[in-house]
């Protein structure tokens, strides 16, 4: 029987402090920061390109190294040790380069882009702190520690949304996107306790290995092994091993955007382009995915199905929402949502290494289309004055900045044509993966399996289609900013960004090239893809999913040519569709600059996002606010009246002991003083100070005591 | 002579002594007072030395009596000089800081 405490051994080493430093640095410079004022920017931007040095010297170094990990006791808890667990592997090291990496780009990006706002040293120092919290959950090796930066990074990315919190939709936003967080973090709460009850440890190695030991007997999950030299027998009903692996599930659906909680992460674009790249579409919003990876090999088969079902529904509703926004944010924000229900569909089929590999092309082209959408309002912005107003977000007031932002076009073009899945572009590669293992994996399960395959294909069609959209409305045609503002002069023409903000751009949209991950147009001929590697599942085998690797190559080897021919294939139609509805002049690019909003339910559905945000506020909002009344009710008519009771006796009792006091102890102590003072009045006045009334007093005494000696 | 006779001379000068020094407001006469008394009780003394069998012993000790007395006197007046000159004042009334 294993011991508890032989898997969690304690070990150090001095290479530990230089991984650690990875965390330190970002925190550093969210201390620090405040205090360089106007230098604020430069500075923090010093401190991340180090760590950004470090990351990637940590993972040349360590790439092919044996597997490390640091562990120390935080604390004691009787026969429960909670420990401190840093796990270097390749997905640590991968991910601490690219949230490093795109975190810097964004610092650079930043330095233009905030320019002439008032809490610039603010804003830097809340770019570290996020930096420092996403750290944390890609260092750490164990749950509650995970949990812990899970909840910071929530927290700074509220900060970053409500950034400009005078504006009333900012601060709301914020809330929404913090709230709509803590639905899913009650679930992850919920799979902490369930994984901790069984296995007395948040450590994953030590869940890893009970998990692996424990077994299914007549329908109870059964684990038993020593803790501290005492025998543990924890027996449960077997269905709490998919609720534990659901329940760690809905955080990654609050913090990944997925559905039913992802109608947050659209209104989280009221923080600064800069942010949404980072946290809204690169790194923050991956953490779900991590944290999937994280935990994947303690998923048993029915977790994954709800993985899958939900990453694909979440997939295909917010490609459909992305066709027919105005607002050029709104479109990369339901793309960026589309995306990760892509990955949490790779996940949840079991397709690990897919996921994953698409979680890094995505934070590559989708900061850098957030990157070039920012220098692109950033620059429409300027045009501002006094006499021109619009909203810079619209691409109804874009149009024919191909000629203008040249520059600007080719770093969108590239992360977009990426985003698009065209051969030639890293996204191509990635999505790829995760389809083709999604068909074997719809033709290894059969029935109503297919459902997310056929959500996953449609939305191959959507995606092109709705970046080619913007591509069209956004580059080409004509400036329709000149006719839109009628008498108003504009100032200049837009154009390029200085070097701040076009180097991080183009960096990006040159990463969105696949050549970068190998001279291949499928995955498997990705360096990137072998080094991520699909693990084993662990759970009990009656409970386990069916492993990729299982799955006879017999169904692998049909798909392997025609599963690129159809996704390019559907891309290629969303292109032709794209094009015909939206190249200059045809009829709907022309009925889409005076619309107010999509015709036509389909259109309205769209627009609105499944309605779902007034579903929410009109059927699940009233129902909470009644729950909400009906507890205040409780609380102000019952609760209340009690205290109210306790504190009307309190009060008294009160009055009983004022009066005991006032005349009972108070009188015999006013007795007292009142007696002494007279007995000294009585005794004062004999001593009159005259001379002869003393003398007859000795006199009369010598007398009586003459008179009691004779008598 | 009766002894009963010197005994009432005896009671009656210490009555007087006693009187003016209760009386008196003056510290002199106060002092006269005590004088009177003293030679009361050197009345009693001499007239109870005629019934000592072996000598003269209650003579002798009214002799002792009057020079102590005299010292008394002495010290008392000097007193007196030192009281006036304080308060300013020989009235024993005055002089009352001893009151409580």
């Amino acid at each position: 029987m294993i011991d508890l405490h032989e898997i969690l051994t304690f070990n150090s080493s001095p290479f530990m402090y230089l991984v650690l430093a990875l965390m330190a640095v970002p925190l550093f410079s969210f201390f620090t920061t405040g205090l360089f004022g106007k230098k604020a920017p430069l500075w923090a931007s010093f401190l991340l390109l180090l760590n950004t040095g470090l990351a990637v010297y940590l993972l040349l170094t360590n790439i092919h190294a044996e597997l490390q990990n640091f562990r120390g006791q935080w604390f004691q808890l009787g026969n429960i040790s909670i420990t401190l667990n840093i796990m270097v592997d390749e997905l640590m090291l991968i991910m601490s380069v690219i949230v490093n990496f795109i975190s810097l780009l964004v610092h650079v990006f930043s330095m233009e882009y905030m320019k002439h706002d008032k809490r610039l040293s603010l804003y830097y120092r809340y770019l570290g702190l996020f930096t420092f919290s996403m750290m944390g959950i890609v260092l750490f090796y164990d749950l509650l520690l995970m949990f812990v930066f899970w909840e910071l990074v929530g927290l700074s990315s509220f900060l970053l949304i409500g950034f400009w919190f005078e504006k009333k939709s900012a601060s709301l936003a914020a809330n929404k996107a913090f709230i709509m967080n803590r639905i899913g973090d009650a679930g992850f709460i919920t799979g902490l306790m369930i994984l901790f009850t069984q296995f007395q440890s948040f450590d994953l190695e030590a869940i890893k290995t009970l998990m692996l030991l424990s077994e299914i007997e007549d329908g109870n999950w059964i684990v038993h092994f020593m803790n501290n030299g005492e025998q543990v027998f924890n027996s449960i009903d077997g269905r709490w091993l998919s609720a534990a692996g659901i329940a760690l599930f809905c955080g990654a659906v609050g913090k990944s955007a997925q559905f039913p909680l992802q109608i947050w992460l659209p209104d989280a674009m009221e923080g600064p382009t800069p942010v949404s790249a980072l946290i809204h579409a690169a790194t923050m919003v991956a953490a779900g995915v991590f944290m999937l990876a994280r935990i994947f090999v303690i998923l048993d088969a029915q977790a994954l199905e709800v993985v899958a079902i939900v990453g694909a529904v979440t997939a295909f509703m917010a490609a459909i929402a992305a066709l027919s926004q105005f607002d050029i944010k709104k479109v990369l924000a339901y793309s960026t949502i589309s995306q990760l229900g892509y990955m949490v569909l790779a996940m949840g089929i079991g397709a690990y290494s897919a996921g994953l590999f698409h979680l890094i092309t995505h934070a590559f082209f989708k900061a850098g289309l957030f990157l070039s959408a920012g220098i692109i309002i950033h620059q429409l912005h300027a045009l501002e004055d006094k006499d021109v107003s619009f909203d810079p977000q619209d691409m109804r007031v874009m149009g024919g900045l191909r000629k203008h932002m040249p520059k600007t076009f080719f770093a969108f073009l590239f992360c977009a044509l990426a985003l698009a899945g065209l051969p030639g572009f890293s996204g191509f590669l990635s999505k790829d993966a995760i389809l083709l293992n999604l068909s074997a994996w719809t033709d290894h399960k059969g029935g109503g399996f297919y459902i997310p395959e056929v959500l996953a294909f449609a939305t191959v069609i959507f995606t092109a289609f709705y970046t080619f959209r913007m591509i069209f409305l956004v580059f080409f045609g004509e400036f329709r900013l000149p006719s839109l503002i009628q008498d108003a002069k504009l100032k200049a023409l837009p154009k390029d960004g200085n070097a701040k903000l076009m180097v991080p751009a183009l960096l990006l949209g040159a990463l969105s090239l696949s050549l970068w991950f190998g001279f291949t147009l499928e995955a498997e001929g990705s360096w990137l893809y072998h080094l991520i590697e699909t693990p084993v599942f662990l759970v009990p085998v009656s409970y386990a999913a069916t492993s990729l690797i299982d799955i006879p190559e017999r169904y692998f080897e049909a798909l392997h040519t025609i599963i690129p021919a159809v996704s390019i294939g559907f891309a290629f139609i969303g292109f032709v569709l794209a094009y015909l509805a939206y190249k200059p002049g045809a009829k709907l690019e022309k009925a889409f600059v005076n619309r107010r909003e999509p015709v036509g339910p389909l259109g309205q559905i769209s627009f609105y996002h499944w309605y779902q945000d007034s579903l929410y506020t009109k059927i699940i909002l009233p129902f909470i606010l009644l729950l909400s009344r009906c507890l205040a009710w409780f609380d102000a008519q019952i609760i209340d009246r009690f205290l109210d009771g306790l504190a009307k006796l309190a009060v008294v009792l009160g009055h009983v002991t004022k009066w005991f006091d006032k005349y009972f102890v108070d009188g015999l102590v006013n007795l007292t003083a009142t007696t002494s003072g007279k007995v000294g009045q009585l005794t004062r006045s004999i001593q009159s100070g005259k001379v002869q009334t003393f003398v007859v007093m000795s006199f009369v005494f010598l007398l009586l005591i003459l008179l009691l000696l004779m008598f | 002579m009766p002894l009963n006779f010197v005994l009432f001379l005896g009671a009656l000068l210490f009555c007087a002594g006693l009187y003016t020094v209760i009386t008196k407001k003056n510290t002199i006469m106060v002092l006269v007072g005590v004088e009177l008394m003293l030679n009361a009780a050197n009345v009693n003394l001499v007239a109870f030395s005629r019934f000592d069998a072996v000598g003269i012993q209650g003579q002798v000790f009214a002799l002792f009596v009057i020079t102590v007395a005299a010292a008394e006197a002495a010290i008392g007046l000097a007193l007196v000089v030192k009281v006036y000159q304080h308060f300013q004042t020989a009235n024993i009334d005055e002089i009352n800081e001893l009151k409580g």
